[in-house]
């Protein structure tokens, strides 16, 4: 009797509004009985026994669920769109200031770059290519330079959900350049943002237009984004950049197991490249075009409820034409008695094509254990005639073999174990394991030990950078500059990363704190080399250099980020890092100063009502001095504020915000002393109809 | 007992409801002891199946074999024919209740797997009497729903519901029910279809989880995956209705078998054998089980104890709370 009265008891509180409403049926439909007089709500909007019981199909995969920060291998930071907004920054690299170890910088370089520096752990460079970056697991990571042109990506700034940024070596899950870290760029499924927007952005030095649309045709989603960015650069500097981009992103579900991905983008446009510095006889102000697109489809299997298959494929192409005329050579070459032609053509175009096939299995055999495993074919070509000296298109083959496992050994306890086997044309076969152990010590803290190994492989300009530049003579010798002259024989770079990492949440904080030991082995590094010339040419200038793999190099320190929600509207990120790097007598200083040993970042951000909100970065960097053509650039402090309105117009709803970038004008050197950095605003206006 | 339940609640509607139920179990009665038991079913799905099976083996294994079980398949175009007052009619699913509930006045029904809105239209629809018209509804109470968010999430302050047209008349009872366990609930309306995502956005900014209630305006096959995937993004757990949302990717759900429910049902039959115009009142799920997403729960980083556990922890819950009812009662 007594479980029937509690059940009656409790069955009363759903049975109560389901009398008051009878009561009121009653009442209201008292003369009409007639069957189509009865609300339709009864029949179509209201539930059935197959609400209960009928499939739902799979959402939440086993691949498409990833691993909690306190399961990772490895330290990661996620920036979600909602920090990316705050930030105010208009250069989607910009952002990456907020990432603990990273050194960013504005460079307006003047061979082939005017994109910003991204780099982590030091061995900063015009390119940086230490780290892999992908924008929803296709990679960006040049062949020829290493890195990424980070202005040429066709993607819109909204149109990304989030960036995960793996601080640490993860070969095992992204391949080789997955060095001292990965980038992995997620942006927004269509089906979340439907409808159509408008952006428009006005500045200093700054305009920017975006249009976009989404929509949906039965299990069909779509977005489209279409927009035009221009920028003047630098003051003093010849770097400016128009740019169109187009990026379509959509989804098509074909059951309740299937569903196929497809994106396609288009970049084009102008880039001013170039400096008339002293010596400057081939790079001289001038501006190229840009033309870059990709295409990707991806097909989802769901095989089972612990088991997922995808298959992707895609195709990009990045091209830049530049013909370059040089200065008058011949005061260059006073000792050359009669040059053929004042001037030369040096025809810099660059065209770099891949292609990549990935097919991944992710499944569940226990409850305890997770396992993914897959493979990776990929075909790059390189047509580049100045760097490459020839105008033949170089093919460079890559196949991969990866696995991973994660393994809960019990509540505290949790294991990942990984490993990859690439294959490449220029180094051979290589094998990069990983391991490590997470302990909780309570459900909110967690305490990791890693260890990680990866590979650098070289890129074009470290295997195969040759530029014989001939000079004809109106004698039968020519004469000849040539900067560099390798022979293809280096080896890959290798990282042994060692860490100790620490997650923990206590109340409104939010602390990742990592200690870690790198040890690179066979840096990279140039040298002068002798050339056995035949008698007809003549070197003008110095010896060409070569790449050679050096000593080895220990990236030491310690790094932090640390989230507070000071009050219920008030959040803090704060980011430190102290980064060493060090080797024997044979590393060359270069080396140890590509990093700033201390750098801090900061965002505040501050709701003040439902309409107004307020942020404020701050960013140091300690003093720096890039490879390559970078040069010693001292400390530097920078503050950026952002204040937005948001509004409703009808059914629209909109917002409206300036964002000043070095708001007390600090004119301060990033990258190179010929980068001089000055205060910027933007005002930016939003429209979601 | 009822009664001082009721004055504690302090609400007139209620009164008037209570009044509504008293009245219509005082209603004339037809007191035949029937002899047999029909099962409708709309068709032969493995669910039915089930129960029926499930059903005959416990009234075996009650010792009431003097019950015979007869099964008709609902065919549309026919009209459904059964021993009319002597038999008890338990009709499975939507279909087969809209279609028992146009027998003859006096023949005792019982609803099994239908939703409680749906026995809401069909009881006003066919000015049937609660005394031989009653059914277990499929909903679970919110108070149980709320209990499993409150045992796997010990520190969510808020919980969020998305109601449509349909479900937003629960509100004022899941509002209540969250008090009793120390959730402020959230709630959006949602009127059409395409106000769905950025109302649960606005939702899932503001909230520790998501409660699905049935609706078939916000649940259903083409918007459980956006809903799934926009929780996931926010990193927020969804509590579904059913096995098959967790399956989807819901965190966790408190549910009633085939089995369950045929146990309830045939404790019914039992029990107003003698006298079949007295049916008891609509009543919930009885029995219930806890199936919980370990996968979801891991990349949420939400530390879940066993489902057998969970659930004898849930049960300790309802025995408390049913003691603090009693308390109120004296």
């Amino acid at each position: 009797m007594k479980t029937y009265v509690k059940y009656f008891a409790l069955h009363i509180s759903l049975f109560i509004s389901y009398s008051q409403v009878l009561y009121a049926e009653e009442v209201d439909t008292n003369a009409a009985y007639e069957k189509d007089a009865w609300p339709q709500t009864g029949s179509s909007d209201s539930v059935s026994e197959d609400d209960y019981f009928g499939e739902v199909p799979k959402v939440l995969t086993v691949s498409r669920l990833s691993q909690s920060k306190a399961d990772a291998p490895s330290a990661v930071t996620v920036i979600d769109h909602e920090t990316i907004r705050a930030a105010g920054i208009v250069d989607l690299a910009e952002i990456f200031r907020l990432v603990p170890g990273f050194y960013v910088a504005k460079n307006a370089g003047f061979i082939y770059n005017s994109n910003h520096v991204v780099s982590y752990h030091g061995m900063a460079s015009a390119y940086p290519g230490s780290m892999q970056v992908l924008i929803n697991g296709r990679s960006v990571y040049t062949p020829l330079f290493g890195g990424v042109q980070w202005s040429e990506l066709p993607i819109s700034i909204d149109d990304i959900d989030r960036i995960e940024i793996t601080r640490g070596p993860n070969a095992a899950s992204y391949g080789a350049n997955s060095f001292f870290g990965v980038i992995n760029i997620i942006t927004k499924n269509p089906a979340d943002s439907l409808g159509s927007s408008v952006k428009l952005t006005h500045g200093d030095g700054r305009n920017e237009a975006f249009y976009r649309h989404a929509g949906e045709i039965d299990d069909f989603n779509y977005r489209v984004t279409v927009g035009y960015r221009e920028d003047d650069g630098l003051e003093n500097r010849n770097d400016f950049k128009r740019t169109q981009l187009l990026n379509v992103q959509a989804d098509k579900r074909l059951n309740a197991t299937n569903e196929i991905d497809f994106e396609l983008g288009i970049t084009g446009g102008e880039r001013a490249d170039g400096e008339a510095v002293k010596d400057n006889r081939f790079f001289v102000p001038r501006t190229r075009d840009i033309l870059n697109h990709y295409e990707l489809v991806r097909w989802r299997h769901n095989v089972s409820d612990d088991s997922d298959f995808s298959l992707q494929a895609y195709h990009s192409l990045n091209s830049s034409d530049d013909q370059i005329t040089t200065v008058n050579l011949r005061p260059f070459l006073p000792a050359v008695p009669a040059l053929l032609s004042a001037t030369l053509q040096i025809n810099n175009d660059i065209e770099m094509e891949r292609f990549d096939i990935e097919a991944q299995h992710t499944f569940a055999p226990a409850n305890n254990l997770r396992v993914v495993w897959g493979g990776n074919i990929r075909l790059d070509t390189t047509f580049a005639p100045y760097w490459l000296g020839t105008s033949a298109t170089d093919h460079f083959n890559l196949q991969r073999l990866f696995g991973h496992a994660e393994w809960r050994i019990n509540d505290q306890f949790l294991m990942n174990i990984g490993s990859m086997v690439e294959h490449n044309d220029f180094t051979g076969t290589d094998i990069s394991p990983r391991a490590s152990l997470n302990f909780k010590l309570t459900p909110n803290q967690t305490l990791r030990l890693g260890i990680s190994s990866a590979t650098r492989t070289p890129n074009y300009i470290e295997e195969k950078f040759n530029n014989p530049i001939l000079i004809p003579t109106t004698t039968p010798a020519s004469y000849l500059i040539q900067t560099f002259a390798d022979t293809g024989d280096v080896n890959p770079e290798r990282i042994l990363s060692k860490e100790i990492g620490y997650l923990g949440q206590m109340g409104n904080l939010n602390v990742d704190a990592r200690l870690f030991d790198d040890e690179i082995r066979d840096v990279l590094n140039t040298k002068r080399m002798t050339l056995t010339l035949p008698p007809t040419i003549v070197l003008a200038g110095q010896l060409p250099r070569i790449y050679f793999n050096g000593t080895d190099a220990q990236v030491r320190g310690f790094e932090t980020q640390i989230k507070y929600r000071l009050f219920k509207q008030t959040q803090i990120i704060a980011n430190y890092a102290h980064v060493k790097i060090s080797g024997d007598k044979t590393l060359p200083t270069d080396f140890t100063i590509s990093m700033p040993e201390n750098t801090f970042s900061a965002l505040i951000t501050h709701q003040f009502d439902s309409n107004w909100d307020a942020s404020y970065a701050f960013y140091q960097t300690g003093a720096v001095s890039a490879l390559g053509d970078g040069a010693p650039v001292g400390l530097n402090r920078r503050s950026d504020v952002r204040l937005a309105r948001k509004f409703v117009v009808n059914r629209a709803s909109g917002e409206v915000s300036l964002a000043v970038e070095n708001l007390f004008n600090e004119h301060y050197h990033e990258y190179a002393l010929y980068n001089t950095l000055g205060r910027r605003a933007v005002i930016n206006c939003n429209l979601d109809f | 007992m009822i009664l001082s339940y009721f004055r504690y609640r302090k609400r007139l509607a209620k009164w008037i409801a209570y009044s509504a139920l008293i009245l219509s179990l005082a209603a004339p009665i037809f007191a035949h002891a029937y002899t047999g038991v029909t099962i409708v079913i709309n068709a032969p799905t493995a669910t039915n199946l089930e129960f029926v099976e499930y059903f005959k083996n416990e009234l075996v294994s009650t010792k009431n074999t003097n019950l015979r079980v007869n099964v008709v398949v609902l065919q549309e175009s026919e009209k459904l024919v059964v021993a009319e007052n002597s038999e008890l009619v338990i009709a499975l699913g939507v279909k087969a209740l809209e279609a028992s509930s146009r027998l003859k006045y006096t023949t005792p029904v019982l609803g099994v797997f239908t939703p409680l809105p749906v026995f809401n239209d069909l009881l006003a629809k066919s000015r049937r009497e609660l005394g031989n018209f009653s059914a277990i509804v499929l909903d679970q109470p919110y108070s149980r729903q709320l209990s499993l968010i409150r045992a796997i999430l010990p520190e969510a302050k808020k919980v969020g519901v998305l109601l449509g047209t349909v479900s937003s008349q629960y509100m004022d009872v899941i509002k209540d029910e969250g008090e009793e366990r120390g959730f402020s609930v959230l709630d959006e309306t949602v009127y059409q279809e395409a106000e769905l995502i950025p109302k649960l956005k606005k939702l899932l900014e503001n909230t520790d989880a998501l409660l699905a209630v049935p609706d078939g305006l916000i649940y259903n096959r083409e918007t459980a995956q956006p809903i799934l995937l926009t929780s996931y993004r926010h990193q927020k757990p969804m509590f579904g209705y059913s096995q098959s949302y967790v399956r989807a990717g819901a965190l966790a759900s408190v549910y009633s078998s085939g089995k369950q429910m045929a146990k309830q049902a045939a404790e019914i039959a039992v029990k107003s054998q003698q006298a079949p115009s007295l049916l008891p009142p609509p009543q919930i799920p009885k029995y219930f089980s806890v199936t919980l997403n370990y996968q979801v729960a891991h990349s949420l980083n939400i530390p879940l104890m066993d489902e057998e556990a969970l659930y004898k922890k849930m049960l300790e819950a309802e025995a408390i709370e049913n003691q603090g009812h009693e308390e109120i009662r004296h």
